[in-house]
């Protein structure tokens, strides 16, 4: 393993119990993903990119396989240790945004850094940063509910990455949006991968993430049916 | 941390008023309804041991000893005298009175009757029993009259007989068991408490009543009244043993009306059913809320798992929210508590006429509010509120986020 290699899966395969006949999602993948790397998993539906995504974020279990995060193997860990591992090395990013309505947007975006127990004035010095990045500065009172969808959307990836985690892993991030604010919003993720050199790994149908990925997973029946890094 | 949770729960708790609002008012009732029981309790039981002991009681009495289960003439208070002036002399002690106490037979032209006859001081009795304020026809021992007799209306009834008639009492003199009669003339005909008073006790003066029972100056009684009702109670009070000397007993009302006393200590037990059961209603209201809630939110929980949040953190969000839940609860339930209580402390709950362990209420009801069911049952619901959320908050610890968030990740 390298030490750029920060998502390394072997051999994961997932069998879900589903109504007593057993369903394969994953069936033995194999997957190296480096630093810096802005990669799309892509494929029809049942193809296995949300399981995926949820073994790499050990939220979910993988039935058989191994996952090592930042050298780090998951299925060692225990409940507590995984919940500490995801606060400070996994930024999420939801379709649905999932922001909490009843926070406001500061509140939502300082929420892991309390967690982390950072100090309140850095919380708040790296709050008002992240939103002047995304374009939000002046609507850290505002609760999501006050804000358009591609607004909430912007609050959701300050909040996965206030806390500069390595890995920001995206579920269909554009697909609640229109074409122009989701072009506008990858563009800002690009961007911050660039100057972050963090890892995006994005769960997508959307023919603009392919376009902008710098590497291309496709799933097929739970394996990697391509993997294609571009130029 | 805490203050980011705490300020989560309480915003959560208001994400759908409506439901808020009705759990919280359910819960508040049945504070409010455990808050207005025990006021009503503590003022049904002061107004119980107010016509127990004001009617005739007193708060304490003073026997020979073993009186109380002969009723035998002769067994007059030992060393009267030194008692009289112990009594004369103790702080704690208001007011005292001789009795006698002796059963006879009262003859009428028309009938006869059993009765208690009751020899009495007419101006110190007064302060000891009502018999004076219950007095319906002719007047309480006017004038110095030997002849005078006070009976109940049952009585005068049964023996068909009104003011200034003549009755023939007898009874057993002391000793020999000669039988003594003498004619006295009805001056006053009374109506308190049940029949058995009414139709069975008849007042005579004690001199009179000391020489038909040839007991020359004794007596068989002393009621007193303290200073503060509380001494009644207190079976510890040193003054019970410094009466209960040279053969005699001194005994406060809880012991000779024992019943009384056990339907209030009874009482207790019935405030911690009732409460029991209302706190078990109130429960399933909890339960079901956060509940509700929960499962309205469950995507969130994924979320807030699948960001780092610990699952003691899921449960302790739960918890503040049911203590949340409970705050608001409470604030309702001592304010409708209070208004409830308060209106009926004014208007009072009539329940005259009802006898319960031999004591007829003849007042209406007033509860009496304390301090203590204000601190005392918010503390409760407090706990029981947080203690009932543990289910909830266990089972948003044990949410797995990827079930949770199924829809997405």
């Amino acid at each position: 393993m390298a030490n750029t290699d920060v998502i390394v899966t072997e051999k994961i395969t997932k069998v879900y119990a589903g109504n007593g006949v057993p369903v394969e999602a994953l069936r033995g993948v194999d997957l190296t993903i480096q630093q810096g790397e802005f990669t799309a998993l892509v494929g029809p539906s049942g193809s296995g990119k949300t399981t995926l995504l949820n073994i790499i974020s050990g939220l979910d279990a993988p039935t058989d396989g191994k996952v090592w995060l930042s050298g780090k193997l998951l299925s060692g860990m225990s409940g507590n240790e995984l919940s500490d591992f995801r606060r400070d090395n996994i930024g999420f990013i939801f379709q649905a945004y999932n922001l909490i309505p009843v926070l406001t947007v500061e509140e939502n975006v300082e929420y892991i850094m309390l967690l982390q127990r950072v100090s309140k004035a850095e919380r708040h010095r790296r709050v008002a940063a992240m939103l002047e990045e995304v374009g939000l500065a002046g609507f850290a009172d505002r609760n999501p509910p006050q804000l358009s969808g591609g607004q909430q959307q912007r609050v959701a990836i300050a909040r996965a990455m206030v806390s500069e985690p390595a890995i920001i892993l995206a579920d269909e991030p554009t697909a609640n949006l229109d074409s122009r604010t989701g072009a506008d919003l990858l563009d800002m993720m690009s961007h911050l991968n660039v100057q972050t050199n963090m890892i995006f790994v994005f769960s997508t149908h959307d023919p603009m993430v392919m376009e902008r990925a710098t590497r291309l997973i496709t799933l097929k029946d739970g394996q990697v049916e391509s993997d294609e890094t571009k130029g | 941390m805490w203050l980011t949770l705490i300020k989560l729960a309480w915003r959560n708790l208001f994400r759908n008023k409506r439901r808020t609002i009705i759990a919280s008012i359910a819960i508040g009732i049945g504070l409010a309804a455990m808050i207005f029981a025990d006021a009503l309790w503590v003022g049904m039981e002061e107004n119980m041991v107010r016509t127990a002991t004001a009617s005739f009681l007193g708060d304490g009495q003073i026997h020979r000893k073993d009186f109380r289960d002969t009723q035998a003439v002769e067994m007059t208070i030992n060393q009267l005298d030194k008692v009289v002036d112990g009594l004369s002399q103790e702080a704690t002690v208001e007011q005292f009175t001789p009795r006698t106490l002796a059963f006879g037979m009262i003859t009428s032209p028309a009938n006869v009757s059993a009765i208690s006859l009751v020899g009495i001081q007419p101006p110190t009795e007064r302060f000891l029993s009502q018999i004076d304020d219950a007095i319906i026809e002719g007047a309480y021992f006017e004038g110095d009259n030997n002849r005078d007799i006070v009976v109940g209306t049952k009585l005068a009834e049964l023996l068909e007989v009104t003011l200034g008639n003549r009755v023939v009492v007898t009874v057993a003199q002391s000793e020999t068991g000669d039988l003594s009669q003498e004619m006295f003339r009805i001056s006053g005909i009374y109506h308190l408490g049940g029949d058995a008073m009414s139709g069975g006790m008849v007042f005579v003066r004690l001199g009179k009543a000391q020489e038909m029972l040839a007991i020359g100056s004794g007596v068989h009684e002393i009621a007193l009244k303290f200073t503060d009702t509380k001494y009644g109670r207190d079976t510890d009070l040193p003054f019970w043993g410094q009466y209960s000397q040279h053969g005699n007993e001194a005994l406060g009302w809880t012991e000779i009306l024992p019943q009384l006393q056990a339907v209030f200590e009874m009482s207790k037990y019935s405030k911690y059913i009732m409460g029991g059961i209302l706190f078990a209603v109130v429960v399933f209201g909890i339960i079901n809320t956060l509940f509700m809630s929960l499962y309205e939110r469950m995507f969130e929980f994924g979320v807030l798992r699948a960001v780092g949040t610990r699952a003691f953190g899921m449960a302790r969000l739960i918890l503040f929210e049911a203590g949340a839940l409970a705050i608001v609860s409470i604030v309702l339930g001592a304010l409708l508590g209070f208004a409830l209580t308060w209106i009926f402390t004014k208007v009072g709950i009539d329940y005259t006429g009802i006898e319960m362990m031999g004591v007829t209420i003849q007042e209406l009801i007033y509860p009496i509010m304390t301090v203590e069911p204000f601190i005392l049952y918010p503390i409760w619901v407090f706990i029981f509120t947080i203690i009932t959320g543990l289910y909830p908050a266990r089972y948003a610890a044990k949410i797995a986020p990827a079930t949770a968030m199924r829809r997405s990740f």
